[in-house]
């Protein structure tokens, strides 16, 4: 395949935003999202918030490697919860003209896209989607904006991302106060995901998983780093208080029974990349039933030298 | 710099605490193995299993605390 994909000429930002309206009967209401839109105003209004950005650079420029990797144009995307646009530096730089990408930022929710259909020929998120109360909602909405024949390339935290972090308070919790509560929002399992993927209406879907390890001196300057990010927990659940015999407890479990050898703690991410196609005529469709021409019968012919004038 | 208030100050000390538990790390890691040895036993882990260990290292973190504060 050839790589000749040229950056995207135009890229519009989605920043999260403020939900006005109450969600509609029978969607999951987990997550709390005008606490989460005021944790990422605090986050980036910290003198040092680019402290805080290794994972989304990391993520993002990951992210860019899958677009360059397929053999198309974009003329115009889309970046669903871009933040500080660390998906686009990464697609900028790789073009040695240096063309600016004119972007453009737009603040609105994500389960609410205020664009016409059909707009996007390729449409991007990174790390933003596990915030979002109806998943199914709002990958259904990506898929009408874009294009037939547009892609989305998508990463998102899921599967047993800080299941460190997590087992860490549930074992402190449980032996200092009897009982536990969860900390850790809840994540989409991989196998979930192309389910997902499928009901909005994608098809030719990839899947996979990255793992990316941060080793930290120790469980408070994980949360504190989390916190920075804007990745503090807001789901509706949440218990608002952590005693300090808890977080003492719980650093010590951590380094206990996750640290290394040279003291510092293990925090893993697992980050899953997703690529869905909005459908179009011109891509490869499953085969007609009956229409095989060849039998599976023959597959032992194969080990016959390939010279041999019968056909296998 | 903005006004002091009670989560700048709270936040403050919160970031003293890595290095009052690095003082105690052998109480910390008696306390780890206590909780640790749980999960592969048969036994669940209750309220109050590994008391003994924390209470040491709670003593010990305080101390030092104190200390610090000097």
């Amino acid at each position: 395949m050839s790589l000749s994909v040229k950056s995207p000429r135009s890229l519009r930002c989605l920043w999260r935003g403020w939900r006005g309206l109450s969600s509609q009967g029978g969607v999951m209401n987990v997550f709390d999202r005008s606490m989460k839109r005021r944790q990422k105003q605090w986050a980036s209004s910290l003198l040092d918030s680019d402290k805080y950005d290794y994972l989304r650079d990391e993520v993002g420029s990951r992210l860019a490697d899958r677009v360059y990797d397929v053999s198309r144009t974009f003329p115009l995307a889309l970046d669903v919860g871009c933040g500080k646009s660390h998906i686009a530096e990464h697609l900028s730089k790789r073009n040695r003209k240096k063309c600016e990408m004119p972007t453009q930022c737009v603040l609105a929710d994500e389960e609410f896209l205020p664009f016409k259909e059909n707009t996007f020929d390729l449409a991007l998120s990174s790390l933003s989607l596990h915030w979002i109360n109806d998943l199914p909602g709002a990958l259904r909405q990506i898929h009408q904006v874009l294009k037939p024949d547009g892609v989305f390339i998508g990463a998102m935290v899921g599967g047993e991302t800080l299941y460190e972090l997590r087992c860490s308070l549930q074992l402190a919790e449980l032996e200092r106060e009897g009982g536990f509560a969860p900390h850790i929002s809840p994540y989409t399992a991989v196998t979930d995901l192309g389910n997902l993927l499928g009901r909005a209406g994608f098809n030719m879907l990839t899947v996979d998983i990255d793992e990316v390890q941060v080793h930290y001196p120790g469980m408070l300057e994980v949360m504190r780093d989390l916190q920075g990010m804007g990745e503090s927990n807001c789901a509706w659940n949440r218990k608002s208080l952590l005693h300090r015999d808890t977080i003492l407890a719980a650093a010590a479990i951590y380094k206990e029974m996750y640290g290394n050898e040279d003291g510092s703690v293990p925090a893993t991410f697992q980050i899953l990349y997703m690529i869905g196609w909005k459908p179009h005529e011109s891509q490869a469709k499953p085969a007609k039933r009956g229409s095989a021409n060849v039998s599976f019968a023959d597959l032992s012919k194969i080990s016959k030298f390939p010279t041999d004038p019968q056909k296998s | 710099m903005s006004s002091s208030n009670v989560w700048s100050r709270s936040r403050a000390r919160m970031r003293l605490f890595p290095e009052l538990l690095a003082q105690c790390s052998g109480e910390a890691a008696a306390y780890g193995k206590c909780v640790a040895s749980t999960t592969t036993g048969k036994q669940e882990l209750t309220k109050n299993m590994c008391v003994k260990e924390f209470e040491a290292l709670k003593s010990c973190f305080q101390s030092a605390a104190k200390k610090g504060v000097k």
